[in-house]
């Protein structure tokens, strides 16, 4: 969709004529972002340099109509940032400064384009945790992991990024700046607005600027790897660490499939006659982190593990994670498509949903490998497929969708912490229910009246 | 739903498919890119330029695109996005395919073509070091060989000299060639592989550079075993080193570390002259990027002054360099902010043939 020729004129005389741009050359790289096969041209894209401006545009495009779709790096999986419905494509990454780390009120002030690695390192400089880590914390900014509720791999231990978020200055679709909570741990004045709009995808509001908590870092990081005969053996040990009063900073697994093609890749020197491998890890003092490992990896072998190692020294733990971090690498050269999936089932029926995917994978013809988080039941299925080969991306695009419905029908939901956008969306209704369908619509009014702010997405 | 699957149906052959098709879109390289960092804008990124490339390739933007033209000549080709890129994309090669196509005729930048004229033949890289002192010996028929480089021996002419009092047994005839890396980088990948290959059989055996740059492409056509950068042969055979007394700092070669995985070797080496201070951006682009400096100045510069800042900062005396193409961007550098920190070829500090600077000669003294 073109954009009309005096609204473009009015938005360079908002933001100056070098942050807006519309020749399509110059828009292209922007109609998509992480989400394999989605894809739409946006009719300009602006780089504002203030919430200020922020508002303007907004201003401006709720009164012409005009789509916006608020954007940081675009490394989400789930087609938040792709424009459907074209229009202004909304880059917040010149908006990329720490404005404060207080180490004596733990928290931090950001603009939105600062990315979470930054934050972390700048924290970190503080003997502080950003506890939030998702696996592109280096690429992806705080206003987008906000956006999106990013999790990652503590989520068990430290929760996710909404538990870390204390306020927001956000801009509505109608152009009024409001900040949300503040620098409060205990503040109930309102409804939660920081909640909501944490996780609302960039459906409701812009975020522009965000305080969050943080920790103290952990003094030091250990980790054990053990070898199961089967997920559902692994299954057990993670459900009987948890029970044994152990709260895990990592729990992590593979199923045989990740760890086949992780080997092929990276000669790590896996066990290839395991069905499952289970890394498990905690942080804190030394002492009980120590004690953690040891009486997890007695836990792993009780329940029958093939074998269970912990690491001795930093370097050894690296190596044990490596196992995990080259999941993607590995799976993502099968093919050309790798189709990263999220689902999340209550966590004792994480070794039933793998046999329900691996199923589905076998009925729909395709190769489906997970790997996930067991502490917090987040599974990824992940599905490769040749770009060319336009029947076996609809059978995924079918066996997904029985994924994500074996996934509800074991009390689990569509998406753990990867987010609706436009992907999920076909399916959101089945996991809410109508009412909340049209509750969800009605607060989308609410803020967004005139529906320009990333239509085509959660509330529409 | 409003998708639109990716569509090879009509593609326009400008790239090899399996190129292409790596990059999985996720955004990883973002960070590690020099021009994102200036910009923040996802078109001078790694990922969004393999965006331009594909609707290059599916026809759905013209070759005369501006953004096409502008972004396949802002970008560095430094390679740090495969360093980082978890699908393995090879995105040197895909660039080079992109110049191929996107440079022809009058779209090719004047200063390539008046640079790629100057070496494209024997006899006028032969001219560019007639009147210097560089290195030169009788062909030798099995090797080592040094290479001379082209424009290397014309610039710093006392790097292959050094080069030659630190490894005697290598030849170093003047009748060699340019190994054809400028053309490879610059929209002429065909003629650069020739050139490669000619030097091949000029310079029989192995060949050793002092050029990072050059060693990643003459790697690239004749194979890994033929190729040995200097500081990995300085590395592979014990020799003594002279202490210079100096904290000395290193410019990694981006195609030496990001294309031949060589980084330890320089850090080893400048631990045994002197203190060696790790700049924290010292894996990242100068800005020089072989030609680039020529073509696009000011981006060069706005690269290269966040690089002099940190150098000044570090309190070194010496930031060594392994590469032609970033002893002069940062000799440059340094010399017009009239900075008492010098740069100086790693082969130069090893052959004990550099300036002494105050400082080192103090601490040298104590």
């Amino acid at each position: 969709m073109r954009i009309d020729a005096a609204v473009l004129r009015e938005l360079r005389g908002i933001v100056g004529a070098d942050h807006v741009r519309d020749a399509d050359g110059d828009v292209a790289a922007y109609a998509r972002d992480a989400t394999p096969l989605f894809s739409a041209m946006p009719g300009a894209v602006v780089h504002p340099g203030s919430a200020e401006e922020v508002a303007a545009v907004l201003a401006l495009a709720t009164a012409h109509g005009v789509p916006v779709v608020p954007r940081g790096a675009g490394s989400n999986l789930c087609a938040a940032t792709v424009p459907l419905s074209g229009g202004i494509v909304l880059v917040l990454t010149r908006l990329d400064r720490i404005l404060e780390i207080s180490a004596e009120e733990l928290l931090a002030v950001v603009q939105p384009g600062v990315t979470s690695a930054e934050l972390a390192g700048a924290a970190a400089k503080h003997g502080l945790l950003y506890a939030p880590d998702p696996g592109s914390r280096t690429v992806a900014t705080v206003g987008g992991t906000i956006a999106t509720c990013a999790g990652g791999l503590r989520g068990l231990k430290y929760g996710v990024t909404r538990n870390y978020v204390l306020g927001l200055e956000a801009v509505l679709p109608t152009g009024e700046i409001v900040r949300t909570g503040g620098r409060l741990w205990k503040d109930v004045a309102g409804y939660d607005l920081t909640r909501l709009l944490t996780g609302s995808e960039g459906t409701l509001g812009v975020i522009t600027e965000a305080t969050v908590a943080l920790t103290p870092a952990p003094e030091t990081t250990g980790t054990g790897l053990a070898y199961f005969a089967t997920l559902a053996d692994a299954g057990r040990a993670v459900a009987r660490v948890i029970g044994s009063g152990i709260v895990p900073a990592t729990l992590e697994f593979l199923d045989a499939k990740c760890v086949a093609a992780v080997e092929d890749y990276a000669g790590l020197g896996l066990r290839l006659d395991a069905g499952a491998l289970l890394l498990f890890g905690d942080d804190g003092a030394a002492a009980p982190v120590a004690d953690h490992l040891a009486r997890m990896a007695e836990i792993c072998l009780a329940e029958g593990a093939m074998e269970a190692t912990v690491a001795g020294a930093a370097a050894e733990s690296e190596a044990l994670l490596a196992a995990r971090r080259c999941a993607l690498p590995a799976l993502s050269r099968l093919g050309s498509v790798t189709i990263l999936e999220d689902a999340s089932v209550p966590r004792p029926r994480i070794a039933e949903m793998v046999d329900r995917i691996d199923a589905l994978a076998v009925r729909h013809g395709l190769t489906i490998a997970t790997f996930g988080h067991a502490g917090d039941g987040n599974l990824h299925p992940t599905c490769v497929v040749e770009a060319g080969d336009t029947d076996a991306v609809e059978r995924a695009h079918h066996a997904f969708a029985d994924i994500f419905r074996a996934a509800m029908e074991l009390g689990g939901t569509i998406t753990g912490e990867h987010g609706v956008g436009a992907a999920k969306l076909p399916y959101l209704a089945e996991r809410l229910g109508e009412d909340q369908m049209a509750l969800l619509r009605r607060i989308k009014a609410a803020f967004d009246p005139a529906g320009i702010l990333n239509p085509g997405k959660l509330g529409s | 739903m409003n998708t639109t699957p990716p569509d090879p149906s009509a593609p326009q052959g400008i790239f090899t498919p399996e190129l292409l098709d790596r990059c999985i879109s996720c955004g990883f390289c973002l960070p590690a890119c020099p021009t994102y960092a200036l910009t923040k804008d996802e078109a001078s990124s790694p990922r969004g330029r393999i965006t331009l490339m594909r609707a290059l390739e599916e026809g759905t933007l013209p070759d005369n695109d501006l953004r096409l033209q502008e972004e396949s000549s802002f970008c560095l080709g430094c390679r740090a996005c495969e360093t980082v890129c978890p699908a393995g994309v090879e995105y040197g090669a895909l660039l080079e395919e992109w110049r191929d196509h996107q440079w022809q005729g009058s779209r090719r930048p004047l200063v390539v073509r008046l640079l790629t004229f100057a070496v494209n033949a024997r006899p006028r890289v032969w001219l560019l070091g007639l009147f210097r002192r560089h290195a030169r010996t009788r062909p030798s028929p099995e090797g080592p060989h040094l290479m001379l480089g082209c424009f290397e021996r014309a610039l710093y002419p006392k790097v292959s000299r050094a080069a030659r009092a630190l490894l005697p047994e290598l030849s170093a005839p003047a009748s060699q060639g340019c190994c054809g890396a400028l053309h490879a980088h610059n929209g002429d990948s065909a003629r650069g592989r020739e050139l490669a290959l000619e030097l091949g059989e000029q310079l029989p055996g192995v060949i050793v550079t002092t050029s990072g740059g050059c060693a990643a492409h003459l790697a690239s056509v004749l194979g890994r075993d033929r190729v040995r950068e200097i500081s990995e042969t300085l590395t592979e055979t014990p020799r003594e080193l002279p202490w210079t007394g100096a904290r000395i700092a290193l410019q990694d070669s981006c195609h030496l570390r990001n294309g031949l995985g060589v980084w330890r070797e320089p850090r080893e080496l400048i631990g045994r002259m002197g203190e060696y201070v790790e700049l924290p951006s010292a894996g990242s682009c100068c800005g020089a990027a072989g030609s680039y400096a020529m073509v696009r100045p000011k981006d060069s510069r706005k690269v290269l002054d966040a690089k002099l800042d940190e150098i000044e900062a570090a309190g070194v005396d010496y930031v060594a360099v392994v590469n032609p193409g970033c002893y002069r961007q940062l000799d440059q550098g340094l010399r017009r902010r009239k900075s008492r920190v010098r740069a100086v070829h790693l082969a130069e500090l090893a052959a004990g043939a550099y300036e002494t600077t105050r400082s080192a000669r103090t601490q040298a003294e104590h």
